[in-house]
């Protein structure tokens, strides 16, 4: 129970922290903004504006670096200068890292929906299904949180995990091809159909959009598979860096 | 009553041995003045003592519990001031006791006392609500004491609380540790600042290279390396005293003279300054006199061989 009177804390701690917030909200709301000037009035192949792609595009994307805050409240509080004050107290520091993943994961997913708020009722974009696209995005900051506490979690430097979970982020944007087109190569084609969260997430969407459930929940699926796998490797880690 | 005890307890990193053997009991109503230059295993024996780091032999006993000294009742007992600053950035100083005092169980009206109580006994009462990031390193430190103080502990840590911040803000964490201990807390406090042991200890234990070197108050300790007595004595005509007549007295050993300033050792407990002073006035004035006394850095030197701290330091 005393773990819960912690929350609020936790939370504050990650509002009053502008840099994620300017990260997960602020450029995308610019980003959205401006390709909705270059965009408006272009569709795609199959007719759907662009201007919706693009915001899911960036809806997805984004929740990429939603774990960073989570890693650094982590490392701040049992890792590092914070560590020896939290082990005095008596309260099970494994359950306060778990309030903090869980703190995170509900702020990233928050700054998410915000944002199809705003696309949606700035910017006109359609969101067809809403708990849809909240389960997907969730998926997607939960497994952008377990991968940056694993970085963490793994290395000795902190400085080097935090680049990590950057090329983490970047990385999957690049491999989805969204700043140029990948090679037609065989590797590129099974990440992209299976191995990578944006591609991953936005299949799901856009199959669940057109009403190709059993795709889309695949798709859903393999998401859902790995962040069991990687909360399980999680685990372990975090054990035995708690010793 | 006994508060902590530790018995033979030994921790090792690697090759380096940082506690060898420590032996160590500390009392209600006591501050325990843990004294010793920086790598002497200070640190390291405040965090075998909170359950921090394991230990690999010996036997710590807290609130008389040594099957089980670091369950949540002892810690609940306890508070930790660390030497680094822990408070959390992102909150106002108000906000960082109210997360304190939460994980301690408080709640509603007696968190909220707990929290103004706090906050007014390390004079930061009118900065609750300002953000942290914006508090200067000595209020800091102060909030960084509140912290572990909501709780109202029984037994408190203070690891080095005074590390890097001015003497007004020094002054004031010494004034309130004193008044925790009127309270009724037992303090273990390390530094390397003898003058805050010598200004707040009911004991004094001196550690160096993992080992308790010397215990006791701080006049016993000095006892055991107050061998001579040294007067300083400024006079007007230093060329008319008469040296050959005060190395008779008594008791004297040395004399030295430099500019205007006659330096006298005597064996300790002589009793001669009252000889010494009324020969020196029938032929000179007396301008000033300094009686130099050891501190606790003579006891430290005489014991290691070594400075408490570095130079540079100071």
């Amino acid at each position: 129970m005393r773990i819960l009177s912690t929350v609020k804390f936790t939370a504050l701690r990650m509002i009053r922290n502008y840099i994620v917030l300017i990260l997960l909200l602020v450029v995308p709301i610019i980003l959205i903004t401006f390709f909705s000037f270059i965009l408006s009035g272009y569709v795609t192949d199959v007719g759907i504006p662009y201007i919706n792609e693009n915001a899911m595009t960036m809806v997805v994307v984004f929740q990429l670096f939603g774990g960073s805050i989570v890693m650094y409240l982590i490392h701040h509080d049992l890792f590092a200068e914070n560590k020896m004050r939290m082990y005095v107290i008596p309260f099970n520091q494994t359950m306060y890292a778990f309030s903090i993943m869980l703190c995170g994961a509900i702020y990233s997913i928050f700054l998410g929906i915000l944002l199809m708020v705003y696309s949606q009722f700035v910017l006109s974009v359609i969101w067809e299904n809403w708990i849809w696209m909240t389960y997907i995005i969730s998926l997607v900051a939960i497994l952008s949180i377990i991968v940056c506490l694993i970085f963490m979690l793994s290395v000795k430097n902190y400085k080097i995990a935090e680049r990590l979970s950057e090329l983490y982020g970047v990385g999957f944007v690049v491999l989805a091809g969204l700043f140029f087109p990948m090679p037609n190569h065989a590797i590129f084609e099974f990440l992209g159909s299976y191995g990578n969260p944006v591609t991953l997430a936005m299949g799901a969407i856009r199959d669940m959009s057109i009403s190709n459930t059993s795709s889309a929940w695949f798709q859903a699926n393999i998401l859902l598979v790995v962040i069991i796998f990687l909360f399980i490797v999680m685990l372990m880690v975090g054990r035995r860096k708690m010793g | 009553m006994t508060i902590a005890t530790m018995q033979g307890v030994v921790k090792r990193y690697g090759s380096h041995v940082a506690l060898d053997y420590i032996n160590l009991n500390i009392h209600e109503g006591e501050i325990i003045g843990l004294l010793g230059p920086n790598g002497a295993g200070k640190t390291t024996l405040i965090q075998t003592l909170t359950g921090i780091t394991p230990f690999e032999r010996g036997k710590i006993e807290i609130f008389g519990d040594s099957k089980n000294p670091f369950s949540n009742q002892n810690k609940e007992k306890m508070g930790l001031v660390t030497q680094e600053i822990t408070v959390l950035e992102e909150l106002t100083a108000k906000e960082n006791l109210q997360f304190f005092a939460g994980v301690y169980g408080l709640k509603g009206e007696e968190k909220k006392k707990r929290v103004e109580e706090a906050l007014g006994f390390v004079g930061l009462g009118d900065k609750g609500g300002k953000m942290t990031t914006n508090f200067s390193g000595g209020m800091k430190r102060r909030l960084n004491i509140a912290c572990a103080l909501t709780h109202r502990p029984k037994f408190l840590i203070m690891d080095e609380p005074t590390v890097g911040i001015d003497p007004q803000s020094r002054n004031y964490i010494l004034e309130a540790v004193k008044k925790l201990r009127e309270n009724g807390t037992t303090i273990l406090y390390t530094t390397h600042y003898m003058e805050e042991v010598q200004a707040i200890a009911t004991k004094v234990v001196i550690m160096d290279q993992g080992q308790i070197i010397k215990e006791g108050t701080v006049e016993e300790l000095i006892k055991t390396v107050q061998h001579e007595e040294k007067v300083r004595i400024d006079v007007t005509d230093i060329e008319r005293i008469p040296v050959e007549a005060l190395e008779k007295i008594s008791g004297v050993k040395k004399i030295s003279v430099s500019g205007n300033q006659l330096t006298i050792i005597s064996a300790f407990g002589s009793g001669n300054l009252d000889r010494i002073l009324t020969l020196v006035k029938e032929h000179a004035g007396v301008l000033e006199i300094q009686a130099d006394k050891p501190n606790l850095e003579d006891v430290f030197l005489t014991l290691t061989g070594k400075q408490l701290r570095d130079k540079e330091e100071e």
